[in-house]
């Protein structure tokens, strides 16, 4: 099979089938609105883009790559006067120059049996972008991704692809943003991270589609030696909105912190699917994940941690907080864990609760009206996920966005 | 200033207040001691409005009855309660909390909100009161704090809300000789014609250092008795024993006393 052969993976596509609540991974997602969801090639689009959208789109300066319904538009992207040591390309021109750079991307196919969305999303994520560092240099100013979904055609959700390679001892900050409009459809994305030996990477994720669409997204990270990713989820949009994480610690040394918020409101579901595997010694890896959920939400958190044979000295933890605002809300939080080697620090725990009654109190007898002293404490507790954003413009871009959502 | 007429309070039928009665006039400091149990707590939390308490009778601020109100609005109305166990608020700026809480009580009086830029200076003078550094201002609101700190955190808010009538709960309770010092040249600075005080201690100790110009003995829910400072000397000792007539239980109180009793 090659990496274009579009033939060849709508045969596989033929074969599958959907998951449904008896898989694990899928037992809350709101399998009647996934079954909605039709797949195609991607078309460019035609349409002129909803100005509501435009202002989801972060105004931040630097280097940027749009795709609109899985196609690059190279009309809204930025790509002149790319720092040194920074290429950015998209599918299309890696296909032409250097192949093997969509390698990793397409030839990956341990999951291809049982994730029958990332089966689809190779099928027609034909288009995407090529974010490279070449080793040694260190990009200051963020690199955007920008990905919105329109539904121009009924039910149709957007396929399309991003290849983050760090070379050795590189180091970047890539924002991905998912946006979209329209009553139904949705995108469908697919991440692959590689890290080499002692490259540092920081991302941000912002899944912010429509209420009414589906997102479906895959992170899939392998990493090298003394290597370090930290990855930052913010997952808000969507009827279903959804980021599996696959991360896979390949050399020695390395580090993983992976940090998520869901917030969810009216009916939406919020999953999240994690797996951090320990394939060597010495790797340390950090799972913190944050839920806030109003009306009739639904979050999901099933967080994996497994350490291979001879991953010694590991030191892995996992934490997931759930804030429930309704009682009509759910949190459903799952930890797996499986150790097969020796001397492993591996942490992990839960909490589902409400807002403090004390602290409320405490804020209502300075004078701080009930409504406030409930935002203030749904702040204070976002803010424990947001502050693990370094860079302060991010930073304050999330917080407005939060700030939107939670009025 | 402060009238509290037959003030009764239970939680779940079991009566706690029986009947209090209290004036306090401006500008006046008075102490109300008594043992564990005796409903402390309770008087400070059923004047602030904490959910659970079935409440009857009258307190009222300035002419204003506060038991018809909610916790914010008696907070607008003058009241500050000085928490025995102040809440760890993680998450939540200290410096916007504060300025949050003294525009709410503005902007429920009418009042024009104060800035961010005059808003540091009114900060800053309340930390110089209770000897903060300006790092506090930036940490989450009692999050980690010593209870040293969360104590010296609560005389910081009363000094920025600039109530009429502040009720101090145990604010002496788990401090070392040096918080008390400060907490207590704090509570002393604020003192004036026109704000009152209530401070509500287990101990004589603090009253050493914040002279109060009246003293309760509660028991049993009721005020049993009334003196000038003298009287907390005789308690110092004597005990409670005089005013009891059954056994005193001394367990110590549990947090959120005034709820679980």
């Amino acid at each position: 099979m090659t990496a274009t052969s579009t033939a060849d993976h709508q045969e596989i596509i033929a074969g599958l089938t959907y998951p449904t609540k008896r898989d694990e991974a899928w037992r809350y997602a709101p399998h009647d609105v996934l079954g909605q969801l039709s797949f195609g090639p991607s078309v460019e689009s035609i349409r002129q883009l909803p100005l509501a959208l435009d202002a989801n789109i972060p105004a931040l300066d630097g280097p940027r790559i749009v795709l609109v319904n899985g196609v690059v538009d190279l009309g809204r992207s930025e790509l002149d006067a790319l720092p040194a040591g920074l290429r950015l390309s998209t599918f299309d021109d890696a296909r032409r120059d250097q192949p093997e750079k969509l390698a990793v991307h397409f030839e990956n196919d341990a999951d291809l049996a049982t994730n029958t969305f990332t089966a689809i999303n190779k099928a027609f994520g034909h288009n995407g972008a090529v974010v490279q560092v070449a080793s040694s240099h260190a990009i200051e100013v963020p690199i955007q991704i920008v990905d919105i979904a329109l539904s121009d055609v009924p039910a149709t959700a957007s396929c399309s692809g991003l290849i983050i390679h760090l070379e050795e001892g590189a180091s970047a900050t890539v924002v991905e943003t998912r946006i979209g409009h329209g009553d139904f459809g949705g995108s469908n994305t697919r991440t692959t991270i590689t890290l080499g030996d002692q490259a540092s990477l920081t991302h941000i994720v912002l899944q912010d589609v429509a209420s009414t669409q589906v997102h479906l997204g895959r992170i899939e990270a392998t990493q090298g030696a003394g290597s370090v990713l930290r990855s930052h989820l913010f997952n808000l949009g969507g009827r279903y909105g959804r980021v599996d994480y696959d991360v896979r610690l390949a050399g020695e040394g390395a580090r993983v912190e992976l940090t998520g918020l869901y917030f969810g409101m009216g009916n939406q579901v919020l999953d999240q699917q994690v797996t951090v595997v320990h394939a060597a010694p010495d790797c340390t890896s950090r799972q913190s994940f944050r839920g806030i959920l109003d009306d009739e939400s639904t979050g999901v958190f099933n967080g994996g941690i497994d350490v291979r044979p001879g991953a010694d000295g590991t030191d892995a933890e996992q934490s997931n907080d759930n804030l429930l605002l309704s009682d009509r809300s759910e949190a459903n939080t799952q930890p797996r864990l499986e150790i097969l080697a020796d001397e492993v620090v591996c942490k992990h725990g839960a909490t589902v609760g409400q807002l403090d009654g004390d602290a409320l109190y405490y804020l209502r007898t300075r004078g701080i009206p009930e409504a406030e002293a409930r935002r203030l404490l749904i702040g204070g507790f976002a803010d424990q996920a947001v502050d693990a954003v370094d860079d302060e413009i991010l930073r304050i871009w999330i917080t407005e966005r939060l700030q939107r959502h939670d009025a | 200033m402060l009238h509290v007429n037959n003030l009764t309070a239970s939680i779940g039928g079991t009566p706690i207040l029986n009947g209090l009665d209290l004036n306090v006039g401006s500008g006046e400091v008075h102490a109300i001691m008594g043992p564990n149990g005796s409903g402390k707590s309770t008087f400070a939390h059923a004047l602030a409005g904490r959910d659970g308490y079935e409440i009857a009778g009258t307190a009222t601020l300035d002419g204003v009855n506060l038991l018809d109100m909610e916790p914010e609005a008696r907070a607008a109305a003058g009241l500050f309660i000085g928490f025995q166990y102040p809440v760890e608020i993680p998450g939540v700026n200290n410096m916007y909390f504060l300025r949050t809480a003294l525009n709410s009580v503005r902007r429920a009086r009418g009042e024009t909100e104060i800035g961010a830029r005059d808003f540091l200076s009114v900060a800053q003078e309340a930390m110089d009161l209770v000897e903060m550094k300006q790092d506090f201002l930036h940490r989450a609101v009692n999050a980690g704090f010593s209870g040293g700190e969360k104590k010296r955190n609560e005389i910081l808010q009363m000094a920025v809300m600039e109530p009429r009538l502040a009720v101090l709960d145990e604010t002496d309770s788990g401090l070392d000789i040096d918080a008390l010092r400060i907490v207590a040249s704090g509570v002393n600075a604020l003192r004036g014609p026109e704000r009152s005080m209530i401070v509500i201690t287990h101990y004589q100790r603090l009253l050493n250092y914040i002279k109060p110009d009246f003293v309760h003995v509660l028991v049993d829910g009721q005020i049993v008795k009334s003196g000038d400072h003298t009287l907390a000397l005789h308690l110092e000792d004597h005990g409670y024993a005089d005013f009891v007539n059954h056994d005193l239980d001394d367990a110590p109180e549990r947090p959120l006393s005034g709820a679980v009793r």
